[in-house]
C-alpha cells in the first residue's frame, strides 16, 4: 500500500491523434501503443517519451490494439469494421479481416499470438487465424446479444463482456460457456493474474469482483464516476489493486480485499480516463485521456 | 470449417518459387559451359576441328588415318609384284563412326525409310488405271514394322481386325453399331442389320452374362461410283434365290428379294415367289405379316433391367472411388429476355430534347424525403405499431385447455372446432396489429374467398369453418392452415423479416426531439429470467445468475491455443452444425425465414402456448431443449398409437394379449421399413404413422410399390397363393406380402408375427421372452393421462377424433389428414 502511494506521474506523450481510445503496453512493458480517432496506431517508448511509428491504413477511428507476444505484429480493430495485423517492423498491414458486421470494439491476442480474437458491436466474437491466409474467421461466437465491450484471452480461456449484462468465459479445454447475468452493462472485465477472479467494470458505477469458479460476488469497488463511458479497469502486476479511470479524469486505485480506495491519481480534471494499462510486471501505469497519455510511475531517480 | 479449406491454413516456411509469369518467354536454352559446346565421339575426345570446327573427324585419334597419323600413299612396283591400279573408295576416308549406325554410310543391314512404316506416303501414286485404289500387291506387302501407334495400341492390347476403346457387351455393342456416325445418308435400319449378319442375333442370348467384347472397327465409309441409272438407293431385283443359294456373282444371302433372276444361256427365267409362299418356302410368317399388339412392348421392367447390367459393368471401367454419371450434364440455361414494363415506350436515340425542358416526371424533393416524415407516419408505412411505452413483462401463460378438460372432450364429442389460442405477451409487433401491410401482401390473391379466409387467419390465427368450407374435407382444412402459416411467415412486413436481428426500443424515440437521452437499456434480451434479475439486484451472484452452456471451439481454435480438442475432433459433425458465415444482408433475410432455428421458433410462436414458455425460459440452450422435447414427444406418439389399439382390442373384446401382439408386429415393421425402404425421403415418418393409425388393415400402403417391389406384381402372387392356401406358404414370400397386402388381416395374427421375422425361426419359449419384453416397449398410461395429453395437443380437431371411429369408411382420407397432423405435431 505504501508503494502505490508513491506513484508519481514520470511523462506525458501528447499523440497528437485527436482522441486516443486505448492505451496498451506491449508483452513485456517496455514499449506502448495508442490508437486514436485520426485512424492511426502509433508505437511509443513510454519510458524517454519516444515515438517509434505510426501504422496507418484504417479508415475510421482505431478502437482498440494488440501486440503480440514476439512484438513483431500488432493487430488493431477499428469502427471500419475491419481488423488488421501489421508488421511492426515495416508498418505495413499483413491481413485485413472484414468479416465483422460492424465496428470493431475490442481485440486480443492469444497466449502464443497465433490467434487474434475480436469483439464488435455486431454482438460476435470472432477467432482470426493470423498464421495462415485465411480470411474468414475459424470461429465465431454468437452467444452475445449486444456489443462486445471486451475481451481476456488466457491460455484456455476467452472472457468476453457485454452490454447485454452478460459476462460469458469460453473453456477451450472444458468445451464449456458459463455466462453470468451481472444487473448492469459490463464497460469492461479483467482477469486476475491468478486467473480466479473476474474484474469487472459495470455501467453503475461499480467494480464488481466475481469468482470465476462459482460466479460469486466476492467485492464490490466504488466511489469512481461512470457517466456512460466505457471505462477500463485493470489489476496492478502484484493483484492487489485494482485499478479503474474514471470520467472526472482520476485514476482510482482500490485495495482487493478491503475495497478501500488506496489512491488517487489525477490525469486531468473532468476529461475522463477511458484507456488505463498497467505494466506487466511493474508499479507502472499508463492512462489515456483525450489526445495525452500519462506514466505513472514510482521515481527511481529519487 | 477447418478442413473446408485446409490449404488455407497451411503455414508456408521458405522462399517460396519465382512466380511463373505469363508474360515471360521460357528460355530453352540454358546456360551451357564452353566445354559443353563440343561435340566429343565415343572415346570422349572432341570430334570436330578446323578453323571453323566444322569438318570431321580427324581420322584415328584425331590424327589422320594410323596411330603415327596421316601417311602419303605410296607407289611400288616391281617385275614380280606389278604395281596394281589402286582404286580409292570413299570408305578409305571415313572412320569407324561414318560407318556406324549413325554415320554418313552405316554398314549394318538396315530397312529402308521406305519400308519402315514410319511414314508411308499415301495416295498420289494411287493412279486412275484399270484396277483403281490401292495396288493390290502393296496391300499384300505390308512393311515389317509397325506404327508407333500401331505398337502402342498392341502393347495395350488391340489386336488387329478389333477396334479401339473400352470393351463392351454384346447389347452396347449392338446398339453402337446401330449409331454408328455415318457420314452423308444415314441409312435405313433394316439396310444396316443386314451387315450384322444373322449369327450375331442368334447368339444373343448365350452371351446374356458378363462377356465383354471388343469394339467393332472402324469400317471406312467406301464410297461407290453410281454407274446406272436408277433412282437413289434402289438396288433392283437381286440375283438371290430365296433359298439363299449364291446365284449371281455378287455377295450372299440378301433375303429382300425374293425373286430369282436365272441365266441359263441367252434365256433369263424369273422365278421365286413374289406373292404367297412357294413350295419350298418353310417359313411364311413374314408373307402375312400382321401387326397385332403381341409386337408391341407394354412393360418398361425389360430395357431397364438391361440398363442396369450396363451400368454394373460400366462401373468396372472408372476409377475408383469414383461413380460414373448417370446423368447428362445440366443444359445450359437459356433466360429468356426480361419482360418490359407495361408502360415502357422506347426512345429513339434521335429525338432530343433540351435539357431545360419540363419533364413530366415529378420533381424530385431536395434532401432526403424521410426526415419530412413523423415516426408515426413512417410506423403507418412500415407498417408498424406504437409500441406501448411499459415494459413487457413475461406474464405465466394461461392454458386455458387444461382446467375444462371435460368439456373439450364433451366438445369433441360434438364435432365442434374449438381452437385453442392462448393470450400471449407481444414481444414482437405482431402481424395483427399491423393492419396496413395486409393490403399489401396478398398471396391468394387470385382466390378471394381463401384471400379473406387467410386475412380472417391473420387476425384470430384459426381457420374459422366458412360456409364454402364447410364442403371441403378436413384434411384440405389442415392443409390450408399450413399453407396460412407459410404464407403468414413469407409475407411478414420487413419488421418481422428482421425481427430477430433488431429488438425493439424500450422507450420510443422521439424524432423530432433528437437531443433528448436515451434512458439506458436494461433488457435482458431474453437472456435473464425475472430471478436472476431479482438475483442480481440484490446482489446474489452465483448460482443463481450463471448458466453453463455446451461450446465447441473449432479445432483450429483448440490447435492455436494449444488446447486438445474436445472429443477427439470429430471434424464431420462440426461441419454440419457451422454454418457458412455470410455478412450480406441477403443472409440475414435469408436465415430470418427458412434457417431452421428461427422457422421451428415460428412455428412454436404459431402453434400456440404449448413451447412458448420453455422457449422463453432458455433460449441460451435450444440444443439440449430440443433433444428433451425430443424425448418427450416420443412417448407420446407412442401413447397414442397405443391407446388407438387399445380401443380396437376393445372392440374386438379381446384383452391385453392381443394388443401387445399387435405393437409388437408394428415393432418388426419398423424394422422391416428401416431395413428395405430406407430411401423413403422425409415422408417416412408420415408412413409409418398411417400403419399406426390403421390398425386394422395395417399393411396397407396407398402408396405405390417401391424399391424392390416395383416390379412384383402382388395381386398375382396373391392370387397364386390363394389357390394354394392350404400348403404352407413360404417365409420369404410372405414377408414380402405383408407389405402391400391386405388380405392378410384375416389371417390368425400370431401367424402374421411369426412371417414378418427374418431367417430361422426362432424357438417357441424364447419367442415368448421377447413377446414379454415388448410388452413394456409402448408407454402405457391411465385413461386420464391419455385424455390430457391429447386435449394439450392444441391441433388435435375434435372432428377427428370422432372421425377415428369411422376408420374403415374414410381411410384414404383420414391417412392424408393425419399426415398433416403429425407434421404440426413434430414441429
Amino acid at each position: 500500500m505504501t508503494e502505490t502511494l508513491q506513484l508519481e506521474l514520470l511523462s506525458t506523450i501528447h499523440c497528437k491523434q485527436q482522441v486516443v481510445r486505448a492505451v496498451r503496453f506491449n508483452i513485456d512493458g517496455s514499449y506502448c501503443l495508442t490508437c486514436g480517432a485520426d485512424k492511426k496506431i502509433k508505437l511509443w517508448n513510454p519510458h524517454n517519451d519516444l515515438h517509434l511509428k505510426t501504422y496507418g491504413g484504417h479508415a475510421n477511428e482505431v478502437l482498440d490494439v494488440a501486440g503480440s507476444s514476439d512484438n513483431s505484429q500488432i493487430v488493431s480493430c477499428s469502427s471500419d469494421k475491419s481488423v488488421i495485423l501489421w508488421d511492426v517492423t515495416t508498418g505495413q498491414p499483413l491481413r485485413r479481416y472484414r468479416a465483422h458486421a460492424s465496428s470493431v470494439t475490442c481485440i486480443k491476442f492469444n497466449e502464443e499470438s497465433t490467434m487474434a480474437i475480436s469483439g464488435s458491436i455486431d454482438n460476435t466474437v470472432a477467432f482470426w487465424d493470423v498464421l495462415s491466409r485465411r480470411q474468414e474467421p475459424v470461429q465465431t461466437l454468437r452467444d452475445a446479444k449486444d456489443t462486445i465491450t471486451s475481451i481476456q484471452v488466457t491460455d484456455h480461456e476467452v472472457l468476453t463482456t457485454s452490454v447485454d449484462c452478460h459476462t460469458r468465459l469460453y473453456d477451450l479445454r472444458i468445451g464449456k460457456m458459463i455466462s453470468d447475468y451481472i444487473g448492469s452493462i459490463i464497460t469492461h472485465g479483467s482477469l486476475t493474474h491468478d486467473g480466479q477472479c473476474l474484474v469487472l467494470s459495470c455501467s453503475d458505477g461499480t467494480i464488481k469482483l466475481i469468482d470465476k469458479d462459482s460466479g460469486e460476488l466476492l467485492n464490490t469497488f466504488m466511489g469512481h464516476e461512470t457517466n456512460d463511458y466505457l471505462l477500463e479497469n485493470c489489476i496492478n502486476d502484484k493483484d492487489n489493486q485494482i485499478i479503474s479511470g474514471s470520467a472526472t479524469g482520476e485514476i482510482f486505485y482500490w485495495d482487493l480485499i478491503s475495497s478501500n480506495i488506496t489512491n488517487k491519481l489525477v490525469h486531468k480534471f473532468n476529461k475522463p480516463v477511458v484507456s488505463i494499462s498497467h505494466h506487466p510486471s511493474d508499479s507502472i501505469l499508463l492512462s489515456a485521456s483525450e489526445d495525452e497519455i500519462k506514466l505513472w510511475g514510482v521515481n527511481n531517480k529519487e | 470449417m477447418s478442413s473446408e479449406s485446409d490449404d488455407e491454413n497451411v503455414i508456408r516456411y521458405g522462399t517460396p518459387l519465382e512466380p511463373f509469369e505469363e508474360d515471360e518467354i521460357p528460355t530453352k536454352r540454358k546456360f551451357q559451359q564452353p566445354s559443353d559446346q563440343y561435340a566429343v565421339d565415343a572415346n570422349g575426345r572432341r570430334r570436330f576441328h578446323g578453323a571453323f570446327t566444322g569438318g570431321f573427324s580427324a581420322g584415328f585419334g584425331n590424327t589422320v588415318g594410323t596411330q603415327e597419323g596421316w601417311t602419303p600413299a605410296t607407289f611400288k612396283s616391281s617385275r614380280s609384284e606389278k604395281a596394281q591400279l589402286s582404286s580409292q573408295k570413299p570408305e578409305d576416308y571415313m572412320d569407324e563412326e561414318d560407318r556406324s549406325e549413325f554415320g554418313i554410310a552405316p554398314m549394318q543391314v538396315q530397312t529402308q525409310g521406305e519400308f519402315s512404316g514410319q511414314k508411308r506416303a499415301k495416295s498420289n501414286r494411287f493412279h486412275d488405271g484399270p484396277i483403281p485404289g490401292e495396288p493390290v500387291l502393296e496391300q499384300i506387302l505390308r512393311p515389317v514394322h509397325e506404327s508407333a501407334a500401331v505398337r502402342m495400341l498392341r502393347a495395350m492390347g488391340w489386336r488387329d481386325g478389333q477396334g479401339t476403346g473400352e470393351r463392351l457387351t454384346k447389347t452396347e455393342r449392338k446398339k453402337a453399331k446401330q449409331q454408328h456416325k455415318v457420314y452423308g445418308c444415314y441409312m435405313p435400319p433394316e439396310v444396316r442389320q443386314e451387315k450384322q449378319g444373322s449369327a450375331d442375333e442368334s447368339s444373343d442370348s448365350e452371351f446374356e452374362y458378363e462377356t465383354l467384347f471388343a469394339p467393332d472397327d472402324y469400317e471406312p465409309y467406301i464410297l461407290l461410283r453410281k454407274n446406272d441409272r436408277f433412282g437413289l438407293g434402289y438396288s433392283g431385283l437381286s440375283r438371290h434365290s430365296v433359298l439363299g443359294n449364291l446365284v449371281g456373282e455378287y455377295g450372299s444371302g440378301d433375303r429382300r428379294s425374293r425373286l430369282v433372276m436365272k441365266e441359263k444361256g441367252k434365256k433369263v427365267s424369273i422365278r421365286g415367289q413374289a406373292f404367297g409362299v412357294g413350295a419350298f418356302e418353310a417359313d411364311d410368317e413374314d408373307i402375312y405379316a400382321t401387326e397385332d399388339m403381341s409386337h408391341y412392348d407394354f412393360a418398361l421392367a425389360g430395357p431397364e433391367k438391361q440398363i442396369n447390367k450396363q451400368t454394373v459393368q460400366r462401373e468396372k471401367n472408372v476409377l475408383e472411388g469414383f461413380v460414373k454419371s448417370n446423368k447428362p450434364l445440366p443444359a445450359v440455361p437459356s433466360y429468356p429476355a426480361p419482360t418490359l414494363p407495361r408502360d415502357y415506350r422506347p426512345q429513339p436515340a434521335a429525338q432530343r430534347r433540351t435539357r431545360f425542358e419540363p419533364t413530366d416526371k415529378p420533381q424530385r424533393d431536395q434532401g432526403l424525403g424521410r426526415h419530412e416524415l413523423t415516426a408515426e407516419a413512417r410506423g403507418a408505412l412500415l407498417g408498424e405499431a406504437q409500441v406501448k411505452i411499459e415494459l413487457p413483462k413475461p406474464q405465466a401463460e394461461v392454458t386455458t385447455n387444461t382446467p375444462g378438460k371435460s368439456e373439450t372432450t364433451m366438445e369433441k364429442l360434438f364435432g365442434k372446432n374449438i381452437n385453442f389460442v392462448t393470450e400471449k405477451t407481444e414481444d414482437f409487433i405482431s402481424i395483427k396489429s399491423s393492419g396496413a401491410d395486409l393490403k399489401t401482401f396478398k398471396p391468394f390473391a387470385s382466390d378471394p374467398s381463401k384471400q379473406s379466409r387467410y386475412e380472417r387467419f391473420l387476425e384470430n390465427k384459426l381457420v374459422e369453418r366458412d360456409s364454402d368450407m364447410d364442403n371441403v374435407t378436413a384434411w384440405e382444412r389442415d392443409r390450408e392452415m399450413l399453407e396460412f402459416e407459410q404464407a403468414a411467415k413469407l409475407y411478414r412486413p420487413l419488421s418481422g423479416v428482421m425481427g430477430d436481428r433488431f429488438t425493439h426500443a424500450s422507450q420510443p424515440d422521439d424524432a423530432l426531439n433528437p437531443m433528448c437521452a436515451v434512458a439506458k437499456s436494461s433488457i435482458n434480451y431474453g437472456l435473464a429470467s425475472e430471478e436472476m434479475v431479482e438475483a442480481a439486484k440484490k446482489g446474489a451472484f452465483g448460482v443463481m445468475t450463471r448458466r453453463t452452456v455446451d461450446w465447441r471451439p473449432e479445432s483450429l481454435v483448440c490447435k492455436r491455443f494449444n488446447v486438445p480438442e474436445i472429443g477427439g475432433g470429430r471434424q464431420q459433425q462440426k461441419k454440419e452444425d457451422k454454418p457458412k458465415v455470410s455478412y450480406s444482408i441477403f443472409s440475414y433475410m435469408e436465415t430470418s425465414v427458412h434457417n431452421k432455428e428461427s422457422f421451428t421458433k415460428e412455428q412454436s410462436k404459431f402453434s400456440g402456448s404449448k413451447s412458448i414458455n420453455t422457449e422463453k425460459k432458455a433460449t441460451e440452450i435450444p440444443k439440449t431443449q430440443e433433444s428433451t422435447t425430443k424425448v418427450q414427444e416420443q412417448p407420446n406418439k407412442r401413447m397414442t398409437v397405443a391407446e388407438l389399439f387399445l380401443k380396437e382390442s376393445e372392440k374386438s373384446k379381446d384383452t391385453g394379449q392381443e394388443v401387445t401382439e399387435t405393437i409388437e408386429k408394428f415393432d418388426k415393421i419398423d424394422l422391416y421399413k428401416a431395413i428395405f425402404l430406407s430411401d423413403s425421403e422425409p415422408e417416412d415418418e408420415t408412413t409409418s404413422t398411417n400403419f399406426y393409425e390403421a390398425p386394422k388393415n395395417v399393411e396397407r400402403n396407398d402408396s405405390p410399390p417401391r424399391g424392390i417391389f416395383a416390379n412384383i406384381n402382388f395381386d398375382e402372387i396373391n392370387s397364386w397363393k390363394r389357390s394354394q392356401k392350404d400348403k404352407d406358404n413360404s417365409k420369404t414370400e410372405a414377408s414380402i406380402n405383408t407389405k402391400a397386402e391386405d388380405e392378410k388381416s384375416g389371417i390368425d395374427k400370431n401367424d402374421v408375427v411369426e412371417l414378418n421375422m427374418y431367417g430361422p425361426k426362432i424357438p417357441d419359449n424364447l419367442q415368448l421372452n421377447t413377446s414379454t419384453n415388448t410388452h413394456f416397449k409402448p408407454k402405457f398410461r391411465s385413461k386420464d393421462e391419455r385424455d390430457e395429453s391429447s386435449s394439450s395437443d392444441s391441433w388435435v380437431d375434435a372432428k377427428e377424433v370422432k372421425s377415428k371411429k369411422h376408420k374403415k369408411k374414410s381411410k384414404k382420407h383420414k391417412m392424408k389428414h393425419k399426415k398433416s397432423k403429425n407434421k404440426k405435431k413434430d414441429k
